[in-house]
């Protein structure tokens, strides 16, 4: 025994290659018994651009976690409103690991979550709002603190105010200063809210 | 000639996104000097008299020999033998050892090195498993090494090396596997026919594909030039290039942990790497 020349790398033709690697071929080896098959899938669905439905109906109902975790990867590549469709659904989500992927995945496309940001914050389930204040943790998008500020003005959910007014004493200025104060008044007897509230307005006015 | 033309920011802008889609590499406004001389030198090379008409050429040439040599010009190569060593401590006191003892069946264990660079890695682990790893009797081991310069291919094929890629090594394994040639070093012949060196764009799926069934990848320093989510696509990738309970190995300012969560950390003593769990399918 000892060190052995490989046989020329080529390409492969089990598993995997048994489907045509056209969009009709991928769709079938996204549904294959083999979560290896599907996840090759997913991954080379990332080149065709009319993909995103199919991945995420696959994402409904996918069970194997490393099958979903790149489908979420091949929807953030993908980026159109229906990925970004299916990745908020995941927010429903109550596989934790599935729901703190797609808020990753979401991080990513600030431009394309922006338009649906509104109406996340606006979601019924407090916890879906939370979970949206987390995808605004580190989305590049000029709009943050102003959905941060409206978040801890109008939110009734005093844990959704407490994740926002977290995030605001690390991206808040000047311009959050009145709406702390008036949470501040409008959760007189919270007194996570007090602190929280009091730490952003110290480091806002630290700079 | 150079000194006439200009890469203006929307040419700098267009020409990251482009090699972005192209390589998954993204070049930060930072490396703005080092981008520019690139093209201005690919530019004068194809007598290319404005950016506009040499990216066009680099987008529509069918045979796609510019933009390889435009990859191969924009990729950074240096390296030198027994780089990190703690990590090689690591592949024979430990990683290899938990592989054979799961393994029932014997077998080929196999090695993967990307980036290859000029080589120091593939055969530094090569020499490095002659020399510290006794079960090598029992045991055949494959070495693949691959990168997406195929101008440091051909280099690391012939595997010459100045002074400044040996200078860790100590003289004993100098003197026992290379031979002077010149100002340079040439690596034993037996050595570079123990690796195959193979072209791989990491951010190409099909390419990725090709290469499979491996025990453990050594992946270091190529990541960080990645943005988030290519290099989170790549991590994917090379778990499915690995065999269950197989290795990935990275630099040692790299965590997978910030990338993707589908390995598990193993803090071994000599190093900390990431793991494809052994029930996974």
């Amino acid at each position: 025994m000892a060190l052995k020349k490989p046989a020329p790398t080529a390409p492969s033709s089990d598993d995997e290659r048994r489907l045509a690697r056209d969009l009709p071929g991928l769709l079938s080896a996204l549904a294959a018994a083999d979560p290896l098959a599907r996840r090759w899938a997913a991954r080379d669905l990332a080149a065709h651009p009319n993909a995103s439905r199919a991945l995420v109906d696959r994402l409904r109902i996918e069970t194997e976690p490393s099958v979903s975790q790149v489908i979420l990867t091949t929807l953030t590549r993908l980026g159109d409103e229906i990925a970004v469709a299916g990745l908020t659904e995941c927010l429903r989500s109550e596989d934790a690991m599935l729901r703190n992927a797609a808020i990753e995945a979401m991080k990513q496309l600030p431009d394309e979550v922006a338009p649906v940001m509104e109406q996340l914050l606006k979601d019924d389930d407090p916890d879906v709002r939370i979970f949206a204040v987390d995808v605004l943790e580190s989305l590049r998008h000029p709009r943050v603190e102003e959905w941060l500020i409206r978040v801890i003005a109008e939110d009734p959910h005093v844990n959704v105010c407490a994740t926002a007014v977290d995030l605001l004493g690390e991206v808040g200025s000047e311009r959050a200063v009145p709406t702390l104060h008036a949470l501040k008044a409008r959760f007189v007897d919270e007194p996570y809210i007090q602190f929280a509230a009091d730490l952003a307005l110290k480091r806002i006015a630290q700079g | 000639m150079t000194q006439a033309r200009m890469i203006s920011d929307e040419d700098f802008r267009k020409f990251r996104e482009f090699f972005y889609r192209k390589t998954g590499m993204l070049f930060e406004d930072s490396k703005r000097y080092f981008v520019d001389k690139r093209l201005l030198e690919r530019m004068d090379a194809t007598d290319s008299e404005s950016f506009r008409a040499y990216f066009t050429m680099v987008r529509f040439q069918a045979s796609g020999e510019e933009l390889q040599t435009l990859i191969n010009a924009m990729t950074v190569n240096e390296t030198y033998f027994f780089r990190e060593e703690y990590q090689f401590r690591c592949l024979v006191d430990s990683m290899l050892e938990e592989i054979v003892t799961h393994t029932r069946q014997q077998r080929a264990l196999r090695i993967w090195s990307v980036p290859s660079s000029s080589g120091e890695e593939p055969y530094g682990i090569a020499i490095y498993l002659l020399e510290h790893w006794p079960r090598l009797d029992d045991w055949d081991i494959e070495i693949v090494s691959s990168d997406i310069d195929t101008e440091i291919l051909n280099q690391a094929r012939r595997g010459r090396y100045t002074h400044r890629s040996i200078q860790n090594l100590p003289p004993s394994l100098l003197a026992k596997y290379f031979r002077r040639d010149g100002d340079h070093y040439l690596i034993d012949q037996e050595l570079r026919e123990a690796v195959d060196f193979t072209r791989v764009n990491v951010s190409d799926a099909a390419d990725m594909r090709r290469h499979r069934h491996f025990d453990i990848i050594f992946c270091r320093n190529l990541l960080i030039y990645f943005d988030d989510l290519s290099r989170k696509q790549t991590a994917e990738s090379f778990y499915d290039a690995l065999n269950p309970g197989g290795f990935i190995c990275l630099g040692h300012s790299e965590s997978m942990s910030r990338i993707s969560s589908l390995f598990r950390v193993r803090k071994f003593p000599e190093a900390i790497v990431y793991q494809k769990p052994w029930e996974a399918r």
